[in-house]
């Protein structure tokens, strides 16, 4: 099995109701910032960035990569990848040293004030919600239909149906890290 | 441009000052007993020590949860996750080879203070030439470590462990300098410095001006801050004048003739210099910039 999500850049209104719901299901709704990223505490990551003089925004959030840099990095083996090809943490396995956030190239972890755990999607709450057949909650409340979860491996998941004919990148494809995180940009 | 904050410069770079001069002290160490240089090797085990309990007290404060440690690690072990994590991670190679650093350089100290009795053991040639195998790795491993950091482009160079050598031998040379006094090992101690004088300023030179002509966008930032930038006059001065410049300038004097004020003034630089290279190699990390 190779969980993997799929972002349509293309349908995307970005109204940031994933960033919200990341937040609400798996922070608790908390207001108290996000001392790496600043703003919200949420696995979500809006950029805005100019091309050809126009803003363009990107959501990212952990790649799930298949040769993840931070899992090869951990000392511990707190960070590991599941049978279901997630990148997930054993809180008790880490010493907070952080070197999963250097090693990450996207920056995609960011550190929890509390508890001191380098926190990245998915969180608790959606983890649970997969475990019972259901879809992380940034997939279920997109207003737009821009965002897709599934098996790789399964030819008839949402995320292989909606990669079928569609241009796609991976974000520092380069890297080597194979990415599970596609963003779709165009037919 | 945002430097990376997830490690603290001013944690991590005392930490890799410090295991630099605490794993080229203990090669300092076993040169010096192999060559039969009897001077001052209590003063020098003690600081080979210290500087080995400094540093770990400086990486655990970085830690961001430190209590969790001592049974996140000997669960690790247990569970052999630990052993397998040795062929990976420089961290878990870290924590090993600093953890024995800690008890063969308390071992020396035992030696030369309250436990003479050890020196049977730590004078036997094995035991002198592991220890020095364990400075180097110490002190090569600490380079590795930031190099092998994807996410810090600046970073990913090969030339990092090459530059903790060098200037942690420097760190080493200048302890020695301020530590003996016999002038024929003084005079040695100045030629080998300014070897590594010259050997730092070229390394120093290409590790910011490869990015900064041809690295990857985040590292081209990194260097040019370095080198043009915000962080320019502490490399400048601090780096560059101050840790290589000056002591290259006095070791030339001192290969006419030895003075001991000279010297410990040339060794104090070189000091300062490889502390704040390291702080500022931390300090300018910036990461990959993301976009489509």
């Amino acid at each position: 099995m190779r969980l993997a999500h799929l972002w349509n850049q293309a349908t995307c209104i970005g109204c940031g109701a994933c960033i919200a719901a990341c937040n609400a299901a798996n922070y608790k709704s908390t207001d108290r910032p996000n001392p790496t990223w600043r703003g919200l505490q949420t696995n979500i990551k809006r950029i805005v960035f100019d091309r050809e003089l126009k803003p363009h925004t990107l959501l990212v959030q952990c790649q799930h990569c298949e040769n993840a840099p931070c899992v090869a990095v951990c000392p511990t083996g707190a960070s590991y990848i599941d049978r279901d090809g997630l990148v997930k943490i054993k809180p008790e396995l880490c010493i907070g040293c952080k070197y999963c956030m250097t090693a990450c190239p996207y920056g995609m972890r960011w550190l929890d004030p509390v508890t001191g755990l380098p926190n990245k999607c998915m969180g608790e709450e959606c983890q649970d919600r997969i475990k019972h057949g259901l879809q992380p909650v940034c997939v279920t409340v997109c207003p737009a239909g821009a965002r897709a979860f599934g098996d790789l491996d399964d030819p008839n998941s949402e995320v292989n149906r909606r990669l079928r004919g569609a241009r796609v990148i991976r974000l520092l494809e380069h890297k080597g890290t194979r990415p599970k995180y596609f963003v779709v940009v165009g037919r | 441009m945002t430097f990376q904050e997830v490690w603290d410069p001013w944690l991590i770079g005392p930490f890799l000052w410090f295991a630099g001069i605490a794993g080229m002290g203990s090669v300092a160490y076993t040169l010096m007993k192999l060559f039969k240089v009897e001077e001052k090797l209590k003063e020098l085990a003690l600081i080979a020590f210290a500087s080995t309990v400094l540093g770990l007290l400086f990486v655990v404060a970085d830690l961001s949860r430190p209590f969790n440690m001592p049974f996140a690690i000997l669960s690790s072990l247990a569970q052999g996750i630990f052993l397998a994590k040795l062929a990976q991670s420089w961290m878990t190679v870290g924590i090993t080879l600093l953890f024995l650093l800690l008890l063969f350089t308390l071992l020396l100290l035992l030696r030369h203070t309250v436990a003479g009795g050890l020196a049977k053991l730590t004078d036997a040639r094995w035991f002198l030439v592991l220890l020095a195998l364990i400075g180097l790795l110490v002190t090569i491993y600490s380079g590795f470590l930031i190099s092998s950091a994807p996410g810090i482009p600046f970073w990913n160079t090969g030339l990092i462990p090459v530059l903790w050598v060098i200037s942690a031998s420097i760190c080493a040379v200048a302890i020695l300098k301020i530590l003996v006094h016999s002038e024929a090992v003084a005079h040695l101690l100045t030629r080998t410095g300014l070897g590594l004088d010259v050997s730092e300023l070229i390394a120093l030179l290409a590790f910011v001006l490869t990015p900064l002509y041809s690295g990857p966008e985040a590292a081209r930032e990194s260097a040019w801050v370095l080198v043009f930038g915000g962080l320019a006059p502490a490399f400048w001065l601090g780096v560059v004048v101050i840790g290589a410049l000056v002591p290259l300038v006095l070791g030339f004097l001192l290969l006419k003739k030895e003075d001991r004020r000279l010297g410990v003034a040339a060794a104090l630089c070189g000091l300062l210099g490889a502390l704040i290279l390291r702080i500022l190699v931390i300090h300018a990390g910036v990461f990959e910039v993301l976009h489509l």
